[in-house]
């Protein structure tokens, strides 16, 4: 309104402000988002809906310290059936940039990359659906002695979403999310198959036998041959 | 219905269209189509003989496509008159049915549709609404799933008229459902179909789970909703009685409805607000609310009888508050959910307001209209000199203007409503407007440029948006500009070019040209022709050189205070970011062509008595101090 003066901008400004946030208001709560959301199927603290409105409050530190403000995974499903139209996932990364640039830290697991494994190929740089990883060069030490100059890639902690699009498609296992990495998925397969015995319907379909016995921790399991 | 149709003066004509309405306020014309029916009216005595024995079976409309009825039948059962009819799509013609009606010889395979012209005083528009096909929205699988069901389908079923007899069963087995769910804005409330509420679905979502919950008291009923809406008298009430006897109510709208592909159960996922958590529950059986929407013919009634629609389609009234039945053209009035989705009451009301003021025309022998009408100067008129034109005619959205090539233009009075259109743009300024002429639209221009023209911004508002806009924009105390200088006329139509020369050739610093957004105009199409004009002054004024923004095209609604008030300031920005000297010499520079273009301007009759007598009242009121 042209007779106020100018105010300082809310976290509720924010938000509206920034791309995609502009139909924040649009939200009346009907709560289709967070029925529709396949994040709230496994993590039940997760509302896209109470996020919403919690903006709309100005409920800026309890929002932005919140674990759950990380977890969207731009899926959009909401956004397909919201009645008003309101790109959430565009909200939620609003949500994140106000994080990062107030020193918040996200708080979910992301890609780490092991730099001696690293070919530097950049097949992570054009999987990750969130352009989370970019190629930097950098000095490292391989095999304890020669240092080299490499591409290597660098992941964006606030973009990361830990999706692990990055380790399905890394061809000598460099890259990998913390709790699910390659062989840690391989060994979690294999217990749950043990758990439910073999099933004979499929006994026909997997000749090959996959070699999971090899001793691996952690990522860089590359080195071991695991991988592939 | 029945007492309407004996009544010695109400002519009931069912299955006929109005093919074509000609005339005005009293005195229609309208053409109407009776289609036929094969099937002679004053012989048809409803005994249903014929029913019985055509052997061809198609879907019934009025049972909702639910249950069959033959080729020959009636609409339904209530019909009145109760006249069988023939669905030629589907007849074979194996005249089973004229056997069977013998003697009365009623059905006539002969019978063409008829065309026929009457006299019509005023007319009232009840169309009515349509429903909204859910099966557009994929998470809610209508049409996929058989279990899933609309309203109006459990309104059939429910009915003891209906095809089962009131006993409401699934589709998919036709067992009772024992839990059923109401799913509330399937459609409505909705951005990506109809952004608008459809105002009675709230309701009839209430009533068919008290009703199903009379009739099956141990059914488990739960109506998923947005917002409950029960604004009217004892609606509230209603929604407690609901709550009494049991009807669940959970606040959240489903995002995905899954079936059971075996049992055929639906499961119903949605957020419970008031639990504060995702919950799914099992159902035999889903009611979607599907919204209201125009009837898929509005558009041919609406160009037919010459009447506007707002947005979403349907018809546009006079006034939204004030004058809610009549439309924008005299004579003709609106009843029920035509003119915007209302419940029962509102409807019989606004049709019993409709059918008062058809009333008052056909008891009048005079109407009374405003008096800003056109008026056309004959001798002006090159038509009257047997030369092509016919501007005016195309410029009118009324239809007011006849126009015969060897005939002077003719403005029927009764049918214009005083857009200015036809003033704007007639070539030959041979039409001029009462109480806005040209000659004093010029005077006030003159007037309001007197002194310190290259400060002054010269804003032309329309009478029924910017005006009311700016007007707003004072009553909020929103600060704007004091340099702006407001003229009213009563539409961006009437907004013709030669102002504009003449305001820039008066040495105006700013001009600004305002009226209504396009689906508010007050006269159907006045302001795509005002933003035709606008855009080809853009142009022009760009060609000359004009510094962009001193002639300025805004749409200002009657609610849109603030921006008037932010559009004036913007301008008055822009002459203050030019410096004096630039200014006075790109104005300096623009007159002789502002000049050129607006020579014509002083055509018209009365223009020259009109400025003389500006400039005498501008000298005496300079000398008394009183213009700044």
């Amino acid at each position: 309104m042209s007779h106020s003066g100018p105010t300082p901008e809310s976290f509720a400004d924010q938000v509206r402000n920034a791309p995609g946030g502009e139909k924040l208001d649009l939200c009346y709560s009907c709560g289709t988002c967070t029925a529709a959301c396949p994040i709230q199927w496994v993590e039940e603290a997760y509302n896209p809906r109470r996020i919403l409105k919690m903006v709309m409050m100005g409920m800026k530190e309890q929002v932005l310290s919140s674990p759950v403000v990380w977890l969207c995974s731009a899926c959009d499903l909401c956004y397909r059936r919201c009645p008003q139209g309101v790109h959430i996932s565009d909200i939620m990364k609003a949500i994140r940039g106000i994080a990062a640039q107030e020193g918040y830290e996200p708080v979910r697991a992301i890609a780490q990359v092991d730099e001696r494994a690293c070919s530097g190929c950049g097949m992570c740089v054009q999987a990750c659906p969130y352009q989370a990883i970019e190629l930097t060069p950098r000095w490292v030490t391989i095999q304890q002695v020669m240092r080299q100059r490499r591409a290597l890639p660098k992941v964006d902690k606030f973009l990361c979403q830990g999706c692990g699009a990055c380790t399905v498609t890394c061809p000598v296992s460099a890259i990998g999310v913390a709790g699910v990495e390659d062989d840690t998925v391989v060994v979690q397969i294999r217990e749950f198959a043990q758990a439910i015995g073999p099933n004979p319907a499929n006994s026909r379909t997997t000749g090959k036998k996959v070699d999971v016995d090899s001793p691996a921790e952690g990522i860089g399991s590359g080195l071991s041959g695991l991988g592939r | 219905m029945v007492d309407a149709a004996r009544h010695p003066k109400v002519d009931v004509r069912t299955y006929t269209e109005v093919e074509r309405v000609e005339g005005f306020v009293g005195n229609f014309k309208v053409q109407l189509r009776q289609k036929s029916r094969y099937v002679h009216a004053d012989r048809c005595n409803g005994c249903g003989e014929c029913a019985l024995v055509c052997p061809i079976e198609v879907p019934n409309y009025f049972d909702v496509n639910l249950a069959p009825r033959k080729a020959i039948d009636v609409a339904m059962s209530q019909s009145v008159p109760l006249l069988y009819n023939v669905d030629m799509d589907a007849c074979i013609e194996c005249y089973k049915c004229v056997e069977a009606c013998g003697k009365l010889e009623a059905v006539d395979f002969g019978i063409e549709d008829e065309l026929v012209w009457e006299d019509i005083g005023s007319i009232i528009v009840a169309t009515g609404y349509d429903h909204f096909d859910p099966s557009v929205i994929p998470e809610y699988g209508y049409g996929r799933f058989p279990n899933v069901v609309t309203a109006m389908e459990i309104e059939r079923f429910a009915n003891s008229a209906g095809p089962t007899a009131g006993n409401l069963v699934r589709p998919s087995d036709g067992v009772n459902p024992e839990r059923l769910a109401i799913v509330n804005c399937v459609g409505s409330r909705d951005k990506r179909f109809n952004p608008g509420c459809s105002n009675f679905c709230c309701m009839y979502g209430i009533k068919n789970a008290v009703l199903l919950k009379q009739a099956y008291p141990e059914m488990d009923i739960a109506i998923y909703y947005m917002d409950i809406r029960t604004p009217s008298k004892g609606y509230e009430e209603f929604y407690d009685r609901a709550r009494e006897i049991g009807v669940h109510f959970i606040h959240g709208r489903p995002s995905l409805i899954t079936e059971d592909p075996e049992t055929k159960n639906l499961y119903v996922h949605s957020e419970d607000m008031a639990l504060g958590r995702v919950i799914e529950r099992e159902y035999d059986m889903v009611m979607l609310s599907q919204a209201a929407v125009p009837q898929p013919d509005a558009d041919t009634v609406s160009s037919v009888l010459n009447i506007s629609q707002g947005p979403g389609g349907w018809f546009m009234e006079y006034h939204p508050k004030l004058r809610p039945m009549d439309c924008p053209t005299d004579g003709i009035f609106l009843a029920g959910a035509c003119q915007g989705v209302k419940d029962i009451p509102a409807s019989v009301a606004q049709g019993s307001a409709a059918a008062s003021r058809a009333g008052r025309v056909l008891h009048s022998d005079e109407w009374e209209i405003e008096p800003v009408v056109a008026v056309v100067w004959e001798d002006r008129c090159v038509s009257a000199d047997g030369k092509k034109c016919g501007v005016c005619s195309r410029a009118c959205p009324y239809g007011a203007i006849e126009y015969e090539q060897g005939k002077a233009a003719h403005v029927v009075t009764a049918k214009c409503h005083g857009c200015g259109g036809c003033v704007a743009e007639c070539p030959h300024n041979a039409i001029t407007q009462m109480h806005f002429t040209d000659a004093q639209i010029l005077a006030q221009i003159r007037a309001l440029l007197a002194k310190n023209p290259e400060e002054k911004i010269l804003a032309f508002r329309c009478n029924w948006c910017s005006y009311p806009g700016a007007d707003l924009a004072g009553t909020s105390h929103f600060d704007y500009s004091s340099n702006e200088r407001g003229m009213r006329v009563m539409c961006v139509a009437r907004m013709d070019a030669d102002f504009f020369y003449e305001a820039f050739r008066l040495g105006a610093g700013a001009v600004l040209f305002s009226g209504c957004h396009p689906q508010d105009c007050h006269y159907i199409t006045g302001q795509p022709v005002g933003a035709k004009r606008a855009e080809r002054l853009l142009k022009q004024f760009e060609r000359m050189g004009m510094t962009p923004g001193r002639f300025r095209v805004e749409w200002v609604s009657a609610a849109e205070g603030d921006k008037y008030a932010r559009v004036v300031n913007e301008m008055q920005e822009l002459l203050d970011s030019i410096p004096k000297e630039k200014l006075l010499e790109e104005i300096e520079g623009m007159k002789p062509e502002m000049e050129k273009r607006a020579r014509r301007m002083k055509e018209p009759p009365q223009v020259e008595e009109a400025l003389e007598f500006a400039d005498r009242m501008v000298e005496a009121m300079l000398k008394a101090e009183v213009v700044e």
